[in-house]
């Protein structure tokens, strides 16, 4: 039996966990079984997992990618020369390099912006590309910025901004419970009510209605305001939180779904010529301008959940490269699959939303040797030591127990923000509803983990709906079941991606965010 | 019941016992018998394998199964600061090997309540049983080190409960090693020290292992174990190992045997106020304590984690606590929880995993107490206690199907 000390990939908190590697009597000779067990000593969860957290065995048992040129096997070495001569065919601003910070570590992210530098690519992306080039400078840090939950717990005033933290992150929910018992007002600004209760005020407003965020200015007037920031959030809806929070003097503190997204977004020093938003790379695939695309350690139809769009998009590309410990369904388009090691065998480390340095407890180097090789061809104890530069931390090597991610307190200059107005509410017909994605581990893995969706008993009615019944979302190609919940009339809530067949301009898709306007009909 | 009948139950037998070999007897706890024991097992092939913490600083030990006697060698120590429970490791791991393990008395109590669901074949399990006064939870004892001891909590290289104190050994100035010890009892009065199943808990001696060893009745100043022999099993491993030569071994005295048993006494009594004091809800009307589940059980993320760390839990994904659970309705307390409640009135001994590893900090052992603990009393049955009893709930069932098979043929 192997332990292995490792970090959960599902979101920013990273929690620690052990996995243990064990053979059984039922398994094939060399095959081994992998469980897992609660490190308690992780200082961001204390032992506790969420319900992602448990289903990691599950997650590490997908299938392998192997590694392959046009679908035939071959060793990784003559897989790596022809990645690298097939880019070299492109033209660099026809290369674009892809990796969302999961299961990617930071020496790994330098290693991909190394190997992108040789290329030349003006196309980088870690997923959070659209708010570096549209946030002012001046008002950056407050993307970056981390917060010690231990802060959390210390505020006396918290507001939860479109965050259901029992969904969205659940290890963040006993934090803010621990801040209610030592006193703190909770105050829940959303589209619905939370069932399982954390606020002592809820403050609904219209999901088609971003202007009236600007009428929240007494209720969140010095606050420590909590909300997330994912590919998917709308422009609009984050220039008014950060002018919201500018003006009401409240500290900002914005969760990421992706693990090491702190790393990404402090280590990633590309210029804004360099960096491209997701959506526009895909845009610009579909317009024969990117025709060679390197994927790290990243599912994009599980990211943007459209697989079907996702993949009519990628077809189009002269050069798909995609490294990754497991198949995607973007594999069978790849022309060349370089297979790394899954996310807990790897060596390296993470930068945490609280600014904890984590060092992952893997023993291997594989993913950062094929990165290398593409670029500069470094050790990786030449990356980690740069790794340590890039965030000051000379040549100390913090544990786990320390903050070291730099903190820049936000210096936020309201009017230059990127402030649009946002459009008047529009009517809805009878049969629209309102769809808000409460995004989750799950969602961002591209996994349906509960199977329905929360609607209201007028919707109920209106729909004409019974027990076992089925709903069509949208146009989504699946049936989803429902529950009945306090809601608003014309509210859906889902946890799930629901799979949508339409192809739309991809930056359309991505505009209509976590709220979309849908037409919902009883399947 | 071939796994309980054969069990062999035996009359206690008494000693105090040490590790012949100085290196071992240097590193291990008490003289370091313990480790002797399973290290010659593992030599003499007693053994196939040895489920062991292993150190990897005062504040984590981490699982290893293993036939290296070496590595058993490297798990030796106490570990206050590491609350594993051992018995869904093993189920996991090792269910047709012989393994010897060292258990607390919980990870014991869950073995064999294992073992009555047929889960694990006790005739193949060492339960190496170890006296415990208790746990902490290991970042609680980080902040305890840092707070209350003043110290740096990386600087803490060993710890140690003695005569009712926490003591921390610490690199000081100069390298050289320093100790600092506190009253438990005033670290527990400020709300720190250990995890509130363990205050609570009035099993201290692990008599329902093979060994129940421990240094209470050890005369001052001796290294050695406190040995009490319980079941054929017991007696064999330790014979193997006293035949290898690896310990020594000598009766205890009269003396030896009656402070171990006053350390116990004074253990429980001090649980037993404990158990009062946690249980918020006694003065609570029934409507009041209603709400009160309510309120802790909605939060509930469905995550698993309680049903997959509870060391009686012997049902795995084929359970009517998931079967019979939808997420779709839309209960206030959904009915995995209250399956859950239900399911394990009989079997619930309160070691505290459930609520250690839920996300939402659910009161889980508090909830589950005050079901159990009065359903445990009404059946007579103490979980985990006693490898001859069957679990009532099990008993019902077999004569339930025994007598529905009897009234099926007598229809026929």
């Amino acid at each position: 039996m192997r332990t292995i000390t490792t970090n959960c990939p599902g979101c920013c908190i990273a929690c620690g966990l052990y996995l243990l590697e064990f053979s059984t009597p039922e398994l094939p000779a060399g095959e081994l079984k992998l469980s897992l067990a609660h490190r308690k000593l992780a200082p961001m969860n204390e032992g506790k997992l969420c319900k992602f957290g448990m289903h990691l065995p599950a997650f590490y048992a997908r299938e392998p990618l192997p590694t392959l040129v046009d679908g035939q096997e071959t060793t990784q070495d003559e897989a790596i020369r022809e990645a690298k001569a097939r880019l070299e065919r492109l033209k660099p601003d026809e290369i674009a390099f892809v990796a969302i910070p999961s299961a990617v570590t930071n020496e790994e992210l330098l290693s991909f912006v190394s190997g992108a530098t040789a290329c030349g690519s003006t196309n980088r992306c870690f997923g959070f590309e659209q708010f570096l080039n549209a946030i002012p400078e001046d008002a950056r840090s407050a993307l970056t910025n981390g917060l010690p939950f231990f802060e959390i717990e210390a505020a006396s005033k918290i507001v939860l901004f479109l965050l259901d933290p029992y969904v969205h992150y659940p290890l963040l929910a006993r934090r803010i419970l621990k801040a209610r018992q030592r006193g703190a007002q909770v105050i829940d600004i959303a589209f619905a009510h939370n069932r399982r209760g954390i606020a002592n005020e809820t403050v609904l407003i219209d999901p088609l209605d971003p202007g009236s965020i600007q009428k929240l200015r007494d209720t969140v007037a010095n606050s420590l305001i909590i909300s997330e920031v994912t590919p998917y959030t709308s422009l609009v809806v984050i220039s008014l939180v950060l002018r919201l929070a500018a003006e009401t003097a409240s500290q900002l503190f914005l969760l990421k779904p992706f693990a090491n997204s702190t790393g990404a977004l402090l280590l990633d020093s590309s210029g804004a010529e360099q960096r491209r938003d997701l959506f526009e790379i895909l845009d610009r695939i579909e317009n024969g301008s990117i025709k060679g695309l390197y994927l790290l350690e990243t599912d994009l139809s599980a990211v943007v959940f459209h697989a079907a769009a996702v993949k009519q998009t990628l077809s189009q590309l002269d050069v798909l490269i995609e490294q990754n410990a497991f198949r995607t369904p973007q594999s069978e388009l790849a022309h060349v699959t370089l297979q790394s090691e899954p996310f807990y065998r790897k060596r390296g480390t993470i930068l945490t939303i609280e600014g904890r340095l984590l060092e992952l407890g893997g023993e291997s180097t594989n993913g950062l040797r094929i990165l290398e090789q593409l670029g500069s061809n470094r050790a990786f104890a030449e990356v980690h030591a740069e790794v340590k530069h890039a965030l000051g931390l000379g040549t100390a090597e913090p544990t786990e127990f320390e903050i070291v991610a730099p903190r820049v307190e936000a210096v936020v200059n309201v009017a230059p923000l990127p402030h649009r107005e946002p459009e008047k509410p529009e009517a809805l017909g009878d049969e629209h509803y309102v769809l808000w994605y409460k995004t989750n581990p799950f969602f961002w893995a591209g996994i349906r983990d509960k199977g329905f969706v929360e609607l209201s008993p007028t919707a109920l009615q209106a729909l004409g709906l019974f027990v076992g019944d089925a709903l069509i979302v949208g146009d989504a190609a699946e049936k989803t079941g429902f529950k009945v919940a306090a809601v608003p009339e014309k509210l859906i809530v889902s946890e799930d991606p629901l799979v949508v067949h339409e192809h739309v301009p991809w930056r359309e898709l991505r505009e209509s965010g976590t709220v979309r306007k849908v037409i919902v009909k009883r399947a | 019941m071939e796994v309980i009948d054969s069990y062999g139950m035996m009359e206690p037998r008494y000693y105090l016992a040490w590790a012949t070999d100085e290196a071992i007897r240097a590193r291990g706890a008490n003289g370091g018998f313990v480790t002797a024991l399973l290290v010659s097992a593992l030599e003499t092939q007693f053994i196939d394998l040895a489920l062991v913490v292993k150190k990897k600083s005062v504040y984590e030990g981490v699982p290893v199964l293993t036939n290296d006697p070496e590595q058993v060698k490297e798990s030796a120590g106490s570990l206050h600061g590491v609350p594993w429970n051992l018995a869904k490791l093993l189920l996991e791991c090792a269910p047709d090997k012989r393994v010897g393990v060292p258990t607390k008395p919980c990870d014991a109590r869950g073995i064999i309540e294992l073992a009555k669901r047929r889960q694990i074949a006790l005739d193949n399990v060492f339960l190496i049983g170890l006296n415990c006064g208790g746990t902490v939870h290991p970042l609680r004892m980080r902040e305890l080190a840092a707070e209350l001891y003043g110290l740096d909590p990386d600087t803490v290289q060993k710890e140690e409960i003695t005569a009712g104190k926490l003591i921390l050994r610490y690199e000081g100035e100069g390298g050289a090693t320093q100790e600092k010890g506190l009253k438990i009892d005033e670290l527990e009065q400020e709300g720190r020290g250990r995890r509130d199943a363990c205050k609570s808990c009035t099993t201290k001696l692990p008599v329902m292992a093979d060994l129940a060893c421990g240094n209470w009745g050890v005369p001052k100043g001796e290294q050695k174990t406190f040995v009490e022999v319980l079941t054929d099993k017991g007696a064999a491993i330790l014979e193997n190992a006293l035949n290898k030569g690896a310990i020594t071994v000598e009766d205890a005295t009269e003396q030896s045997i009656a402070v171990r048993a006053k350390i116990e006494r004074a253990m429980q009594a001090l649980a037993a106020r404990w158990k009062d004091e946690l249980d918020v809800l006694t003065d609570n009307s029934p409507s009041e304590r209603l709400a009160f589940y309510t309120e802790q059980l909605q939060r509930c993320i469905h995550c698993g984690a309680c049903k997959a760390v509870c060391p009686v839990c012997a049902c795995d994904e084929d359970a009517k606590c998931l079967d019979l659970h939808d997420e779709q309705d839309a209960y206030a307390i959904s009915l995995y929880n209250l399956l859950r409640i239900l399911h394990l009135m009989d079997s619930c001994i309160h070691c505290g995993q459930c609520e250690e590893v839920c996300p939402v900090d659910i009161p889980l052992t508090l909830i589950q107490r005050r079901f159990s603990e009065r359903m445990q009393a009404h059946l007579d049955y103490e979980p985990g206690m006693d490898v001859t009893e069957t679990p009532p709930y099990q008993e019902t069932k077999l004569r339930w199907s025994a007598d529905a098979k009897t009234s099926e043929s007598e229809g026929a």
